[in-house]
Parts: C-alpha cells; sequence; structure tokens
C-alpha cells in the first residue's frame, strides 16, 4: 500500500513522527508518568472516537468536498440511539437506527451539494447548525442518563466498556476496525482511486466520465456514518450524552485531518497521516494537561501547531522544489 | 540601447536537467524569437526570466549589471493564454491595480491610464468587466499594465494560441508597435514558424536545455527553421504529404451519427454527421463559431438535443462507455495530484486496473501505465514522476494517451496538437491514425489547416452555428489549395484559413 503512496506523504509523516519522538521526550522528561503504558493506552482511548469521525472527513476532504455537520451528526446519533434505547426500543435496532441518522444525514449533504449545487461548506455549516436544533428538539433540550445501569448489556460493553488482553480498551479496536476499513477504501480500492482524481480536478473528471455524483453521496453517507458510530461509542462508554454533544469536535477532527497531509483543496489525504495527526494532537493535549498548564495554555498551543505544521509543510514543499512525487 | 543578457544560465528539477547553460542576448529595436521542440527548456526560460524560479547556476544582465529577480518581477511582462488578472474587475480598474499607488480612496484613471488604453485601441471596452470581454482584451490589459510600469522585458509566450487570426494580427500590430520603443526587449516564444519568421528579427533554436543555433537574416526561412526544430527527432519526416492514408479499405460500419443535433443555446442548429469505421474528420471553425461546443456535445459535456448515435447505441451510458474525449486544454484534461501511470489509466475501471470486487490492482495500473508511457513515446523518468513535471507536449500525449487507452470506439479530441512541437505533432498525428486504422473513428477540432491536411480524410467547417458539406481533403493539391477551398466553404468571409 504504501508503495503507491509518494513522497509528499513520506516527508510529511516522518516529519510528524519526529515531532512525536520529540514531544515525547520533552513530557517524559518532566514527568515520568506520560511513557507509562496506562496513560498511552487512555490516551489512545480518548482519540479513538474523534478519530473515526476524522476518517470520514479525510474521505470527504479527498473528494474535494467539506463535511462541517460531523459534529452535529456525532450528536444528533448518541441522542436518538439514547433514547431509542430508553423508550424500550430493541439495543441492536436502536444502534442502527443511530448509524442510519448519520447516513440519512449524509445523503442529504451530497443531494444538497450535487443536485441543487449549494458549496458544500455552505451546505453542511447550515446542516450543523439544524442537526443541532433537531438534537434540542428530539431531548425536549435535556441531557439523558439512564436511570438503569448500562452495565450488564453485552452490546453496550461491546460498543464501549469491554476491555481487551493486555488492557486494552474496545474502543481502541473499534479504531482499528474503521482505519483498516477506511484505509482500504482510500489506498486500495479503484474508489479511492477515482476519489482521488475527483478531487484532484473536477473538470477532469467530467471529462474521463467518472461517477462523480454517485461517488460523492458514498463519501458524503460514509462521513455520517463514521461521524454517529463516534457518537454511539462515546454514549456507550460514557453513559450519558447531551443535545450539544459533539459541538467541541469539528476542530480536532480538522486539525487532525490536516496535520495528517490531507489538502482542503481535495486529490490528497490517507488514513495513516489523518491516525498519526490525530495522535499528535492527542499527546500534545494529554501532555499538557499532565504539566498542569491550563486549558488555555493547551486551547493557545494545540492552536499554533496546527497551523505550524501546514506552514511548515508549505516552507519544505517551497525548497524541496516540484519534482517530489505526489499520492499514486 | 537596452540589452539583455542571459549567460549560462542552468535549472534542474530532479534529475532533470532543464537547462544546461543557456546563454542569449536580447536586444532593444527587435523581436528575438524563441523556438525549440517540447522539454528543450522554453518555459523553464520564460519562467525564470519572468523571476518566478532562481536558476542554479548563471546570471541574468540587463545593460551589463546583474538584474536581480526581485527587480524582474517588477519589470518583466509576460503576456500568455492565461493573463493573471481580475476578472471581476474593469479594464481601467485592472489598470488601477498596482503597488504604491497613492491614497486611501478608490483610485481613478488617468491620463496616462486613457492614453495607454487609447494606444491599444480598449477605449470601447475599458469599463466592462475583464470576464466579459475576449481572450485578446485580457492579453492587451496585460500589456497595458506592463506598458504602464515601464516593463523592460516584453515576453510573448504562444500569446496567441487561442486567438482567431484577426485577433493575432491585432496582437502582433501591438508587439511591433512595442518594439520600438527604445528600452524595451520583445520575446516571442511560440511554436508557429510563419509567425516567428514573419515577426522576429532574429531566432533564438534551443534544444535540450541550451541555444543550439540563432537564425538571422538570410538564414531566416521557415524552412531553415523547420530543419533546426528537428534535429534529432527522426519522427518528423512524416509530418507532412501522408494525408489520408489511414483506413482507405474501412468497412461501412457508422460509429457517429447524429441528426438534427442542436445546442440547447443555439450555439449549432440541425447537424448532421456521419462518420464511418476508419475515418478521420476535422471540423474547423473559429472560436464562437459553435464547433467546440459540438464537440463537448457529443461527448455530453453540453446541453444539446436531436440524434446522437455512438456505433448505434442511444443510451448516454453506453455512448460514455464508447467515446472518449480530449479537451483542448491539458489542465482540466489530466489530474495534477496524480503519477504519470495514474493519470494514464484514470478513465479504466474493473477490469482493467481492479478486480471484480472494486480492489485496486496497483501492479498492473503500473504495468499498464509503462506499456502507454512506451507507445506514445512519453519522455518521463518513471511512470510514478508526477504528470506535472512533463513538458507540454509530454503532458499532451498522456492526454490522448489517457483516453485511447479506454479502448473506445470514437475519439472527440480538441486541438490535439496544441502547443506541440513538430515531432510531437508527427507522433500524435502517427497514433491517431493508427486508432483510426484500428476500425475506429476520430473526430477532432483543429484551428490549422497543415494539421487538417495533414490528419484528416474529410472536413467540415462551422461557422455562426452550421456546419457546412465536408470536403475531402485528398482532393486539395496542396495545403494552399486546402486553405483556398475552406476559404470558400466559410461563411461571411475567410476567417478559419490560417495555412
Amino acid at each position: 500500500m504504501l508503495s503507491v503512496l509518494g513522497g509528499i506523504f513520506l516527508r510529511r509523516l516522518s516529519g510528524l513522527i519526529a515531532a512525536i519522538v520529540v514531544t515525547m521526550i520533552v513530557f517524559t522528561s518532566i514527568n515520568a508518568f506520560f511513557l507509562t503504558p496506562i496513560n498511552l493506552i487512555g490516551l489512545v482511548r480518548s482519540m479513538s472516537t474523534f478519530t473515526i469521525v476524522a476518517f470520514g472527513e479525510t474521505l470527504v476532504l479527498v473528494s474535494g468536498e467539506l463535511d462541517l455537520s460531523v459534529g452535529a451528526t456525532y450528536g444528533i446519533a448518541a441522542m436518538s440511539f439514547g433514547l431509542l434505547w430508553m423508550h424500550g426500543t430493541p439495543l441492536a435496532v436502536a444502534l442502527v437506527a443511530g448509524l442510519l441518522v448519520g447516513v440519512l444525514i449524509g445523503v442529504i449533504n451530497a443531494w444538497i451539494t450535487t443536485v441543487i449545487r449549494v458549496p458544500s461548506f455552505i451546505t453542511t455549516l447550515g446542516m450543523l447548525s439544524l442537526v443541532q436544533g433537531v438534537s434540542f428538539l428530539i431531548s425536549n433540550s435535556q441531557s439523558i442518563n439512564p436511570p438503569s445501569k448500562l452495565a450488564g448489556y453485552p452490546v453496550f460493553e461491546a460498543l464501549g466498556s469491554l476491555e481487551l488482553p493486555f488492557g486494552i480498551p474496545i474502543q481502541i479496536a473499534w479504531l482499528a476496525v474503521v482505519a483498516a476499513i477506511i484505509a482500504f477504501l482510500l489506498h486500495g480500492t479503484l474508489f479511492g482511486f477515482r476519489l482521488a482524481a475527483i478531487g484532484g480536478n473536477l473538470q477532469a473528471a467530467r471529462v474521463a466520465a467518472l461517477p462523480i455524483r454517485r461517488y460523492k453521496f458514498w463519501v458524503f453517507a460514509i462521513a455520517g456514518a463514521c461521524a454517529a458510530l463516534a457518537g454511539i461509542l462515546d454514549f456507550s462508554f460514557i453513559g450519558s450524552t447531551t443535545p450539544n454533544a459533539g459541538a467541541n469536535l469539528t476542530f480536532p477532527v480538522f486539525a487532525a485531518v490536516i496535520i495528517g497531509g490531507a489538502s482542503l483543496s481535495g486529490g490528497r489525504g490517507t488514513v495513516l497521516g489523518t491516525l498519526i495527526g490525530a495522535f499528535f494532537l492527542s499527546l500534545l493535549s494529554n501532555g499538557l494537561s499532565l504539566l498542569g498548564v491550563g486549558t488555555f495554555a493547551q486551547l493557545i498551543f494545540v492552536g499554533l501547531v496546527t497551523i505550524g505544521a501546514v506552514a511548515l509543510d508549505r516552507w519544505t514543499t517551497a525548497w524541496g522544489g516540484q519534482t517530489q512525487s505526489l499520492q499514486l | 540601447m537596452t540589452t539583455l543578457e542571459v549567460r549560462g544560465v542552468q535549472k534542474h528539477y530532479g534529475e532533470t536537467q532543464a537547462l544546461r547553460g543557456l546563454a542569449l542576448t536580447a536586444r532593444a529595436g527587435e523581436v528575438l524569437g524563441i523556438a525549440g521542440p517540447n522539454g528543450a527548456g522554453k518555459s523553464t526560460l520564460v519562467r525564470i526570466l519572468g523571476g518566478e524560479e532562481h536558476p542554479d547556476a548563471g546570471e541574468i544582465l540587463l545593460d551589463g549589471a546583474p538584474w536581480s529577480v526581485a527587480d524582474r518581477r517588477g519589470s518583466v511582462a509576460t503576456v500568455h493564454q492565461e493573463p493573471q488578472l481580475f476578472p471581476n474587475l474593469t479594464v481601467t480598474e485592472n489598470l488601477l491595480l498596482k503597488r504604491g499607488s497613492g491614497g486611501p480612496l478608490r483610485p481613478r484613471a488617468t491620463g496616462r491610464e486613457r492614453q495607454v488604453l487609447s494606444e491599444l485601441n480598449l477605449q470601447r471596452v475599458a469599463d466592462r468587466p475583464l470576464e466579459s470581454c475576449s481572450l485578446v482584451v485580457w492579453q492587451l490589459t496585460e500589456i497595458a499594465r506592463a506598458l504602464l510600469r515601464d516593463a523592460r522585458l516584453f515576453l510573448f509566450d504562444e500569446p496567441n494560441s487561442a486567438l482567431t487570426d484577426e485577433e493575432s494580427e491585432q496582437l502582433f500590430g501591438h508587439i511591433l508597435r512595442i518594439k520600438e520603443q527604445p528600452n524595451r526587449i520583445v520575446i516571442l516564444v511560440s511554436h508557429r514558424l510563419h509567425e516567428l519568421v514573419r515577426y522576429c528579427d532574429r531566432i533564438a533554436v534551443v534544444r535540450e536545455g541550451e541555444c543550439g543555433v540563432i537564425l538571422t537574416g538570410s538564414t531566416l526561412t521557415e524552412q531553415g527553421l523547420a530543419r533546426e526544430l528537428v534535429v534529432g527527432q527522426g519522427a518528423a519526416a512524416s509530418v507532412t504529404g501522408t494525408a489520408g492514408a489511414a483506413g482507405r479499405s474501412a468497412v461501412d460500419d457508422v460509429l457517429l451519427k447524429l441528426a438534427g443535433w442542436t445546442h440547447r443555446q443555439r450555439r449549432f442548429r440541425d447537424v448532421g454527421v456521419e462518420l464511418r469505421q476508419g475515418e478521420i474528420l476535422i471540423v474547423m471553425g473559429v472560436e464562437g463559431s459553435g464547433a467546440r461546443e459540438l464537440l463537448q456535445s457529443i461527448a455530453g459535456l453540453e446541453p444539446a438535443h436531436g440524434i446522437r448515435e455512438v456505433a448505434g447505441r442511444r443510451n448516454a451510458d453506453a455512448i460514455g462507455a464508447l467515446l472518449a474525449y480530449v479537451p483542448a486544454d491539458r489542465r482540466t484534461g489530466l489530474f495534477p495530484n496524480f503519477s504519470i501511470a495514474a493519470n494514464l489509466t484514470a478513465r479504466l475501471g474493473i477490469p482493467a486496473v481492479a478486480s471484480r470486487w472494486g480492489r485496486l490492482l496497483t501492479g498492473r495500473l503500473y504495468a499498464l501505465g509503462r506499456r502507454l508511457i512506451t507507445q506514445f513515446q512519453i519522455k518521463a523518468r518513471s511512470p510514478r514522476q508526477p504528470v506535472g513535471a512533463l513538458s507540454g507536449g509530454n503532458q499532451q500525449k498522456v492526454a490522448v494517451g489517457s483516453a485511447s487507452a479506454k479502448q473506445p470506439r470514437l475519439l472527440v479530441i480538441e486541438e490535439p496538437t496544441r502547443g506541440v512541437d513538430l515531432g510531437t505533432k508527427a507522433e500524435i498525428y502517427h497514433q491517431l491514425r493508427q486508432f483510426a486504422h484500428e476500425g475506429n473513428a476520430v473526430l477532432a477540432y483543429c484551428t490549422e489547416v497543415p494539421e487538417v491536411f495533414d490528419l484528416a480524410q474529410r472536413v467540415r467547417v462551422m461557422s455562426r452555428g452550421h456546419l457546412s458539406e465536408p470536403f475531402e481533403v485528398a482532393t486539395a493539391g496542396s495545403v494552399q489549395d486546402l486553405a483556398a477551398q475552406l476559404a470558400k466553404m466559410t461563411e461571411g468571409g475567410p476567417a478559419a484559413s490560417r495555412a
């Protein structure tokens, strides 16, 4: 798989890994707890859900579109799943319904973007607010805290609280499964190949008679499903949700995708990059909170790093000349 | 008198040495032509002179003093097919956008701007937004901006490849006027030999990153130039005199049939076409005649109604599978984020590059890419090279290659050799003939008569939305004959002739 990925990606990736190593060394030297398995496993668990959302977003970005509504989709999926279950719907049905809500939002996004031709930035910006509103509507603006314990339900265990051998939480397994599926889709299939073509040059894709509209429906639907899955996983783990859950997801999701090397103008992006970008982001937050620097410093620092990663990339590209090979 | 000296300029991209110590001199009061095959380093030279790129070695002197990149950016005007201007602003407003113009208020045109506008005959369109103006107005606006900022070097890089004859005449008139001014240097880069010979005082032939020879005075002829250009390019010999060689014995199998084919905005009306196996039909027509729209509508990219049959099929999906379209502009035909091999195979699907379940078979993709690179003689280091690293002519081969890789029955191609040198032209003609000969058909849009003479069996002229009757190219004895015929076929004047 890596053989088809070119130099830009490898350079970005090696840069990221170097940054991760440096960050780890710095944090460990200050606080020895940082590099313990407990901390690192907790770190990966905490990043697992937003990273799943970011994988869906990576597909959207590669296709040359944007989806700002994933945070709201995450929230409404968790809410519908929880409400349905509390009203006596069988768990499996509630689970499927929650996922379908995500797919439905994605399909509506795709329809407005490709059929009515409203730019996806505007479509999904509107959808972000709209879906949040619906979340408040269906929940009566109330958080839900199920009275009965989630423990004892195998479905909830499988989604949230099960512990695998070596103390690995189940979320990490979910993260790995989704990563593998999206990575295969993007890098191992004709679908991913054509998606990069569509995102790279829409006009040329039209000339080549690629199935642009159909693919974009798929991409938005998958992004919706990923966001919904993440919402359901978090509900199963935490055991409660609020109507505006997911409102803070937009930043980490986009930051991870962009630090991971995806291009906002389309045609470029990898699952491995997004994964490592998300890891780097979580590493910084985790390390900074271990140092006890306070939320404001965390926010400032993470913002700087996001801009810095792209600035650094521009800078190295300018010096590397035009000859690096691109994806495929 | 102002002189520009380029001394020992080198530039490499990765392992490709684009310029190997190129040297030349240009003086005010003359037009210096630059000719050369694709990949010879012309575009690199233009970018370096314009200050868009730094050379690895060598220097550029203006009047004997080093001319820095920063200074060049301000005082070199590059005029090409894609002027870098502001489409939403009017022509005048475009002139007023310049660095260091005084005051916080919205700037207004002064006497100087009005004078330049009238020198370039732009008064009539001065207050129109640029996006509603034709390409030549864009280019004249670019020239006007350069005149206003007192540019020293005017670099015309294939400026008229998308202009009509009248517009080209107009543009060259202005170029010759700039040449008369004492401190301005004019350089013209072109593939069109007759224009180089007609408008240039000296022509430098660039070959493999060096200045091969300079033609001047009595050596400055079209034939002489053609000879210099094909040095070391064996393929070019076949450029002339093989008209209509393709597929004479073709079976009478209609591959494209149009009847009552009419554009939604009436760019063309009631077009009827029958194109048989083995045939190459060229449609000519000036910009705005509806010829381009006709080709694009056949490919389903422009709205039109009427009967459209490709190999007997009318269903849009079936037609999509049977024809391949190549646009005139390579930037709308290629994927800049893809390698050469990925570009060549981008139109393929299951089973060519993917398994039955849609798994991408990269091994096959690269094998196919390599085969096409050999077949189309694309000059590349590796199939994994990004397509943007190729020269214009090689990019065009990739565009044609990716369309034919799909193995269509009908190839619809706009300006198959736009901005391409003689050797590459010959190779592309050969590929198209070969394609037709294998029982397929080619429908092309061209603007140059020699191309029609070399490539087509039949030609039809589109003027003002009407398609003329076909003309058998073989019945014309020479390019001049054909040009005369085509002029007669054009309604309302000899606009389509460009012999």
